[in-house]
């Protein structure tokens, strides 16, 4: 050995105990050093002298130094324990009422391209998580139904700005979809229960949309569809990003060329206008603006029972605006703030067999957030909402004229509190307040998560959630109240290779729903006195590893739910709350035909609903409910997608429901109409197209 | 006149001694006068860059890299990684040890039953480190690529959509920065191969790519000295892309 040098050696182990190979052993500011062997041993001669500092690093745990002096030729260090960084990788996450859908995070159900390759979703976001457990599907209605609770009880959100009017104006039994492309977004948040303080006024569940970050590439997308056809021009550098659509759609020529069941007068129509930037802003942070605006309309014959003729004529315009702006920054210290404004107006134009109606909703929403890291065990998001909301309805040929404005303020905070890699704590508290309602409101949130396995997570949620009622009961009554939902889930998930199983059970109570007298086309005496329950499990399974070049997931949601609520007296089931739920996808790529083929089936045992001609309420229940969809998409070229579903391929007779007469006729019968669908099925033909620079691009994403 | 600094530093290398230097200056004289008196002077701000150059640093490069070249198991390759990752906190000022040491990372992902999707993280992260020494520097860039490849192998049905894109790009930023560089050319003629083979298109680009990078590989071959320790590797790969033209 030569003179002056010293033999440094020890072992490495981790925080329990056990010894850590790989480690990183070096003297500060040279090149001394070696790495710890598998028995975590390690052993290096230096030539340095005097004080020094020994390093122990390894990648994702916290590095040690150690003082010491190289006086004389052998130092031992007994043991060195490294500790590990609570990183996202090697936590828990809490999963209890959450599916994300990324490419990123790991706790992901459903991709942000599931959305689009969902046969039955047919493009539409919603459509999309109708096949995720705690879901129903209401075939003539077309919007999210969560676990025993309406449409109204989901609270959209676009990067955190809530939506107002999110889904389409439609008439009755004609079901809608989501107003915004799926192309727009990177990831998404859906929760069936004890979500986040950070949401509120929606009894249920949150869909959080987020929107996609700079563009990748300038191109222009074209897509042609047996539907309509649309253009989108997008222009990119490092910095920014900004990308402009129009789109047209029109039913007309479909439905001259396959048979209706639905009676048109006019087929549904509409056109939009589209704007999403994004800009980097100077040290990380990004400001995005998205924009919208639509409008359209439809005109169809409702028969009505009783009644020989075509029956009442429906005509319905509407123009829709959405805009929002927001910003975001991370800072190294610890800090993430977040700002933004979001606007929304709706417009409804109506004639209901010659009665004139126009209605009106607008939503601003203006949010601040500031997010603090204390450490990598303690972290705490805080944040402030303001609403501002005007709704008016106005009987055009009488000027009569009614409307409401309110304001609302809520206050947020939340707490995650890692107490160990397997273990985490979530606490939230919500405060909000209402001009119109004249009331003040807090919400306790409570989840917890816990790692059992390697593999598998259990975590628990419960909290307390407000709602004001929809805007069609609060103009008849503005003292109406806040409706009020608890939550309480249990939720174990299992991940490994690319299989998931999750199962959840929950327990859903209701009060203060609202309830009126009359009918619900004429509601009277409306009041918060309605209450009810929903409870019950699902199963969700996905395997994309198993079987080559095939994804497939099943999920089964089980929902036993009753409430007095609308003109029910009693407890009864919802109408849009069928008991067994089941579907299917399965998606399945042929390299050979350059395709992918996808099937959806899904099924629920029916819907609830009342028969005058017999005693009681919602004393029946229609067929179940089937639909078998498929799709091809075909990439014959980098840049060109050409891709065809159709619905319900078995021809499955769907009955949604019956409408009755308001009379019995001669025999002292009420007569009825089935609701039934527009078309046994629906077809769908498109061709996506993109032009860049770059030929391998595509719109993957429009299918 | 600027050359792109990889390019700077590759020659800087080539004449770390007089006799080298000489040879060089042989080389040298075939050029007419004009190019001669260009070079030459080129050649002596190398010379003073090689003389400000760290011994020290060179020798435990040289050390890492031939022991690079031997790794066999995900352990191995922990322990060199381990060693540039050594080299780099002594000597903050160099992106090269941070390089390899996500080049070892990003390869150990790719040979051995290791969590991909963490090596491939901890890859990313030193390519970031080296970024922030040396920014638009094209082998990194390269090597960027090179990462976001290996991402989107571990599961290119959901990632494919977002991440080829983004690995295209980053080769082509690569290349845009040094046409010399023959990793850059070489990857993203991998990155080629693969969508021809997906689209069934014809390997036409890929190869092209693929000849041109050997190329590139056999002019680099001509720089290399013992002394040399910037990235060589690389001409495997461009080797199997050819190979597939056939």
């Amino acid at each position: 050995m030569a003179f002056g040098q010293t033999i440094i050696s020890g072992k490495v182990l981790d925080e329990k105990g056990i010894s850590l190979p790989g480690a990183n052993v070096f003297i500060k500011g040279s090149f001394d050093g070696t790495s710890s062997d598998a028995s975590g041993a390690f052993s290096f001669e230096s030539s340095e002298s005097g004080d020094q500092l020994l390093v122990v690093s390894m990648m994702g745990f916290k590095s040690q130094e150690f003082p010491i002096t190289l006086s004389q030729s052998k130092i031992e260090i007994p043991s060195i324990k490294l500790i590990e960084e609570f990183n996202e990788m090697n936590t828990v996450t809490i999963s209890a009422g959450a599916m994300e859908a990324s490419d990123e995070k790991k706790s992901v159900i459903l991709r942000p391209i599931d959305i689009v390759t969902t046969p039955s979703a047919m493009g539409d976001i919603v459509g999309a998580f109708q096949t995720l457990p705690g879901t129903s599907t209401v075939g003539n209605d077309g919007r999210l139904f969560v676990r025993g609770g309406d449409a109204s009880e989901v609270g959209i959100y676009i990067d955190g700005m809530r939506v107002g009017n999110a889904y389409g104006t439609t008439a009755g039994n004609v079901p809608t979809r989501t107003r915004f492309n799926p192309n727009l977004f990177k990831g998404t948040f859906f929760s069936t229960g004890g979500y986040s303080a950070e949401y509120g006024q929606a009894l249920s569940s949150t869909l959080a949309l987020n929107t996609k970050d700079l563009a990748k590439r300038s191109q222009g997308d074209l897509s042609i569809m047996s539907v309509g056809g649309g253009y989108s021009h997008t222009l990119a550098n490092e910095k920014r990003s900004i990308s402009i659509s129009g789109n047209i759609f029109d039913l007309k020529p479909y439905q001259a060329l396959i048979k209706q069941n639905f009676d048109w007068e006019r087929a549904p129509f509409g056109r939009d206008v589209e704007l999403a930037a994004q800009q980097k802003t100077s040290k990380g942070g990004l400001w995005k603006v998205l924009a919208r605006t639509e409008s359209g309309g439809m005109q169809l014959w409702q028969p009505q029972p009783g009644m020989p003729d075509r029956g009442l004529l429906i005509d319905l315009k509407n123009t829709y605006s959405y805009a929002q702006t927001n910003w975001r920054r991370g800072f190294e210290n610890g800090w993430s703030l977040f700002g933004g404004i979001s606007f929304s107006q709706n417009k409804d134009i109506l004639n209901l067999g010659g009665l004139d109606l126009e209605r009106k909703n607008q939503l601003s929403h203006a949010k601040w957030t500031a997010g603090y890291d204390f450490s990598d065990r303690l972290a705490v998001k805080n944040g402030v909402e303001y609403f501002r909301n005007d709704y008016s309805e106005v009987l055009t040929q009488e000027s009569l004229e009614r409307s409401f404005g309110e304001n609302q303020g809520f206050l947020f905070t939340e707490w995650d509190w890692y107490l160990s890699r397997k273990l985490v704590l979530r606490s939230g508290l919500r405060a909000g307040i209402s001009s119109l309602a004249e009331e003040k409101w807090l919400d306790p949130r409570t989840s917890l998560a816990y790692k059992i396995s390697k593999n598998g997570t259990l975590s628990f949620a419960t909290g307390r959630f407000h709602q004001l009622p929809e805007e069609r009961f609060r103009i008849l009554a503005p003292s109406l109240k806040n409706t009020e939902s608890k939550h309480l889930i249990l939720n174990y998930l299992y991940q490994k290779d690319g299989k998931t199983f999750r199962a959840e059970a929950f327990h859903k109570s209701y009060d203060h729903l609202v309830r009126f007298e009359g009918i619900h086309q004429n509601p009277r005496n409306v009041r918060n006195e309605g209450d009810g329950f929903a409870r019950g499990f699902d199963v969700f399974f996905r395997d994309r590893e198993s079987l080559k070049n095939t994804d497939y997931w099943i999920t089964y949601s089980f929902v036993d739910s009753k409430r007095s609520y609308f003109q029910y007296i009693g407890q009864v089931q919802p109408d849009f709350a069928p008991k067994h739920n089941l579907s299917v996808v399965v998606k399945h790529f042929v390299p050979s035909l350059k395709s992918q083929l996808g099937l959806s089936w899904s099924f629920n045992d029916g819907l609830a609903y009342t028969d005058p001609n017999l005693t009681g309420e919602m004393n029946s229940k229609t067929g179940m409910f089937q639909n078998l969809s498929l799709s091809w998409s075909y990439l014959p070229q980098p840049n060109l997608i050409i891709h065809g579903a159709i619905t319900n391929v078995t021809g499955h007779q769907n009955i949604f429901g019956y409408q009755y007469a308001q009379n019995p006729n001669e025999q002292g019968r009420f007569e009825s109409l089935p609701l039934g669908q527009g078309a046994p099925r629906f077809l769908f033909l498109g061709i996506f197209f993109t032009l860049s620079k770059d030929k391998n691009a595509n719109n993957l994403n429009n299918l | 006149m600027m050359k792109s600094s990889a390019t700077q530093t590759a020659n800087k290398w080539d004449f770390t001694n007089q006799a080298r230097f000489h040879v060089a200056l042989k080389k040298i004289k075939l050029y007419h006068m004009k190019k001669y008196l260009f070079t030459f002077a080129l050649s002596l701000m190398w010379i003073t860059l090689a003389f400000a150059s760290d011994p020290a640093y060179e020798n435990a490069m040289k050390k890492q890299i031939s022991s690079m070249n031997t790794i066999q198991s995900s352990e191995q390759s922990q322990t060199v990684a381990n060693g540039f990752i050594r080299i780099a906190e002594a000597k903050s000022e160099e992106w090269l040890p941070l390089y390899y040491a996500a080049y070892i990372k990003a390869t150990a992902a790719f040979r051995f039953e290791v969590n991909k999707d963490q090596y491939f993280d901890q890859a990313m992260e030193l390519v970031n480190k080296a970024e922030k020494i040396a920014p638009n520097n094209s082998e990194i860039t390269a090597l960027k690529g090179f990462v976001i490849m290996g991402k989107l192998s571990v599961d290119p049905m959901s990632r494919g959509q977002e991440m080829s894109p983004l690995a295209m790009q980053t080769f082509g930023k690569a290349i845009a920065l040094d046409k010399e560089n023959p990793r850059a050319t070489t990857l993203m003629a991998q990155m080629e191969l693969g969508m021809s083979q997906f689209f069934g298109s014809g390997p036409d680009k890929a190869c092209g790519l693929a000849r041109v990078g050997l190329e590139l590989f056999s002019k680099e071959e001509a720089k290399v000295t013992e002394n040399y320790i910037l990235p060589t590797w690389g001409k495997r790969e461009a080797v199997q892309v050819a190979n597939a033209c056939k």
